[in-house]
């Protein structure tokens, strides 16, 4: 067979079969195309404005790798007028973070752009490492995704910008999408497939002068992009990225959802587009008004801003180990205790998880409860009520002033049963001071006087 | 799902009526229940209204002339027209579709499509559908994979549905492996009735033969096995989500009858379309298809019912 000619250009040799669409395109064209569709995506959904400064989530992985350089590229081409920063998160894991910040820093060189490191460390007295040794491999992943949330948005505070871009591609919101489906999460659906999503304000703390981390802004200009076309865009723009996976295992559903992605991408590839497409139409019909601010009236799609919660994107996406573990059983056995109740007539009796479990799960089992109340409601007759699901109210976590939906945040919660079981450092970092630098500072001494107590 | 019906033990007593039908899909499915074992049922449980009809039968009726009228000119067909028999028409639909989750899609949205005008045209009232737990499951995260996560709460809900007839679920409540558990138990068994559905679960060597369907299927089976409450809570999540309420001016997808918020054919024009990012973007806007449908027919086709 001849070498066919890029489906574009005509002229070159096509050399890429675009994942997305089965198109054969020539190198150029590829990268051209890829850009194009991310400046549309950015354009379309008017994520940028002039004069912005904009953080980068960057992890040094290939996404935010390929995110920054796109973004880098996109932003002189069509002279977006924004300022990008590099924000990267250092959760202390050695042996992947460490060698990942290396490719960061590398990064902010070829990039120019400054760079901002936040440690897990300073801002709470705990690296990941520190935590695996302390609740083991099994469900640290949530202290994890609740310690990062904070993070960029303290990080994001530090450096005075009120909009952060993540490198979360198509992939990932199709997984979140399944993945939600199956936890019984339809407002977590709703949230996580908007493109654009805000910590709403809370009363902002009058005697601070800082930028407020509760009204961070945050988007992912890659949600369309395909995971093997970022890959492929890396690839073939020789972009220098770190491509080990996270030692410690997601969690359980992430995993099986994931699986299930490629194995559909496998079958037929424009299925990652239509879980995220089927995610943003869902949203709409989430009882309670879910995501759409405008309820659908301006007929404008998915360009709502949707307030987040503490917790979003927990998974960080890494394949190390897929088992549909504890986490599943764990669930399981919650449902089949709340249908128990439910048969029984009886409320769920509230035992207090072990604290590990806590925050995941606490919101699915009042759902499957409500669910089966007004299941054997509706069976009764037609006459329904407009049905709602547990709306999330927010206020601010009155330890440390973090966005939260409950009195005492996650971060807080999950932090206080860590420490409990350091009795000697007397460590409240995140908590007590309204000025977050100032507990930053705080936290970096404490930090300092723990290693030297250790020593 | 044929294989279900028997669930409706005749008792005696005559407070409804029902009709048993069977859709012969063998002209176009491999994997097709046989007619033979309608007529067991029939043994064994007489006194219902019985009758097999063909899939190509959904090409019958006056709405078709209409819809073939407005179609447009297909470029595969040399004999299209009213003349082209019932049969090669729907032989051009499903050889026209490119993969095998394609054509399974389509084939179970005629054959859905005829069992409501069937009911309508029997006067009945409702349609019970044997879908078990699991199945429902499986559907919900299926039709989410095909792009039709819209038109999930018309997929899994009890009570009036968008067809102008009430969708009933009696089996809801009940997993897969619980109905083949009572099918064995019951005596005299009723195994032999129930339409063997192994073989399509077993991994297809393939993965051009693999369908979304089989997929879903074999997922849930694992997942069935060991966690069986998160089968059934996923059917209570997607049972939760809102039908849009009704607008007068909304289209209708010509495939699957499902009415399309804004009128919104195809997959352009939402966020995750950057065709328009591209210079070429002359794709024809308005087939009359909803993007799941779309995704399902990317070609146009002479004919549809």
């Amino acid at each position: 067979m001849p070498p066919s000619p890029c489906q574009l250009c005509q002229t070159n040799r096509a050399l890429i079969l675009r994942p997305k669409n089965g198109h054969k395109l020539c190198k150029p064209c590829f990268l051209e195309v890829f850009e194009a569709e991310i400046h549309h995506t950015i354009t379309s959904n008017n994520l940028f404005h002039r004069g912005e400064r904009i953080a980068i989530g960057a992890s040094g992985g290939k996404d935010s790798t390929v995110l920054a350089s796109v973004l880098k590229t996109l932003n002189e081409r069509y002279d977006y007028g924004v300022e990008l920063i590099l924000l990267s998160i250092d959760e202390g894991i050695k042996g992947y973070r460490d060698d990942s910040l290396e490719t960061v820093k590398r990064n902010a060189k070829q990039y120019e752009m400054p760079l901002m490191i936040v440690g897990y460390d300073e801002l709470y007295g705990w690296t990941m490492d520190q935590v695996v040794e302390q609740v083991g491999k099994k469900g640290n992943c949530t202290y994890c995704g609740v310690f990062r949330r904070q993070a960029l948005d303290r990080g994001a505070a530090r450096l005075g910008v009120q909009h952060v871009v993540t490198g979360h591609n198509a992939d990932d919101v199709a997984e979140t999408v399944l993945m939600n489906l199956l936890r019984g999460d339809l407002p977590r659906l709703s949230r996580t497939t908007s493109i654009v999503t805000s910590t709403p304000s809370v009363t902002a703390s009058p005697n601070s002068n800082t930028p407020s981390h509760t009204n961070i802004k945050r988007s992912k200009p890659l949600k369309y992009a395909y995971e093997k076309e970022i890959v492929l865009y890396a690839h073939h723009k020789s972009l220098d990225y770190f491509s080990t996976e996270c030692i410690y295992s997601p969690e359980a559903f992430r995993g099986s959802a994931r699986a299930l992605i490629k194995n559909l991408e496998r079958v037929r590839p424009s299925a990652i587009l239509d879980v995220v497409r089927s995610g943003e139409d869902m949203a709409k019909l989430v009882p309670g008004g879910g995501s759409d601010s405008c309820g659908g009236a301006c007929g404008v799609r998915s360009k709502a801003v949707v307030p987040e919660t503490e917790d979003e994107e927990g998974g960080c996406g890494s394949s190390a180990e897929r088992s549909m573990g504890g986490e599943m059983a764990a669930m399981e056995k919650r449902l089949v205790h709340d249908e128990q109740a439910a048969e029984n007539g009886l409320e769920t009796e509230v035992t207090l998880p072990r604290l590990r479990e806590l925050q995941p799960h606490r919101q699915t089992v009042r759902m499957g409860v409500d669910g089966r109340a007004r299941k054997q409601k509706a069976q009764k007759g037609p006459a329904q009520t407009p049905r709602k699901l547990p709306q999330q109210k927010m206020g601010q976590c009155e330890r440390c002033g973090y966005l939260s939906s409950q009195a005492v945040c996650k971060a807080c919660v999950l932090l206080e049963g860590l420490n409990k079981s350091r009795p000697r450092t007397a460590i409240n970092i995140v908590g007590q001071e309204d000025e977050r630098e100032q507990a930053v500072d705080e936290a970096v001494n404490a930090v300092r006087q723990v290693s030297i107590a250790a020593d | 799902m044929p294989g279900l019906f028997h669930e409706q033990e005749n008792t005696g007593r005559k407070g409804f009526a029902l009709c048993v039908l069977h859709v012969d899909t063998s002209t176009v499915e491999k994997d097709h229940s046989a007619v033979g074992q309608l007529e067991q049922l029939k043994e064994r449980y007489p006194g219902h209204v019985y009758s097999s009809v063909p899939l190509v039968d959904v090409f019958t009726g006056k709405d078709i002339e209409e819809a073939l009228e407005k179609l447009p000119v297909a470029h595969i067909s040399e004999q299209e027209g009213p003349s082209m028999s019932n049969q090669s028409k729907l032989d051009e639909l499903i050889a026209s579709l490119a993969s095998a989750s394609s054509r399974a899609d389509v084939i179970s949205i005629l054959r859905t499509k005829l069992i409501i005008r069937m009911a309508q045209k029997y006067d009945c009232e409702g349609i019970l559908w044997g879908d078990s737990t699991t199945r429902l499951a499986e559907k919900t995260l299926a039709e989410t994979a095909k792009g039709r996560g819209f038109s999930l709460p018309w997929q899994v809900s009890d009570g009036p549905s968008p067809y102008g007839i009430t969708f009933n679920y009696p089996l809801r409540e009940l997993l897969r492996k619980e109905l083949l558990a009572h099918a064995n138990m019951v005596s005299p068994s009723l195994t032999s009735l129930v339409v063997s559905q192994s073989a399509t679960t077993q991994a297809s060597t393939s993965v051009r033969n693999t369908t979304i369907d089989d997929l879903m299927k074999q997922y849930f089976e694992s997942v069935e096995e060991n966690y069986p409450s998160i089968v059934a809570n996923v059917v209570r999540t997607s049972t939760k989500l809102e039908a849009p309420s009704a607008q007068a001016t909304d289209k209708i997808c010509r495939l699957c009858s499902l009415s399309v918020p804004d009128g919104l054919f195809g997959i352009h024009g939402w966020g995750g379309d950057q065709q328009e990012a591209m210079s070429d973007s002359t794709d024809e806007p308005a087939r009359g298809l909803c993007y799941g449908c779309t995704r399902s027919m990317p070609q146009s086709v002479s004919s549809l019912p």
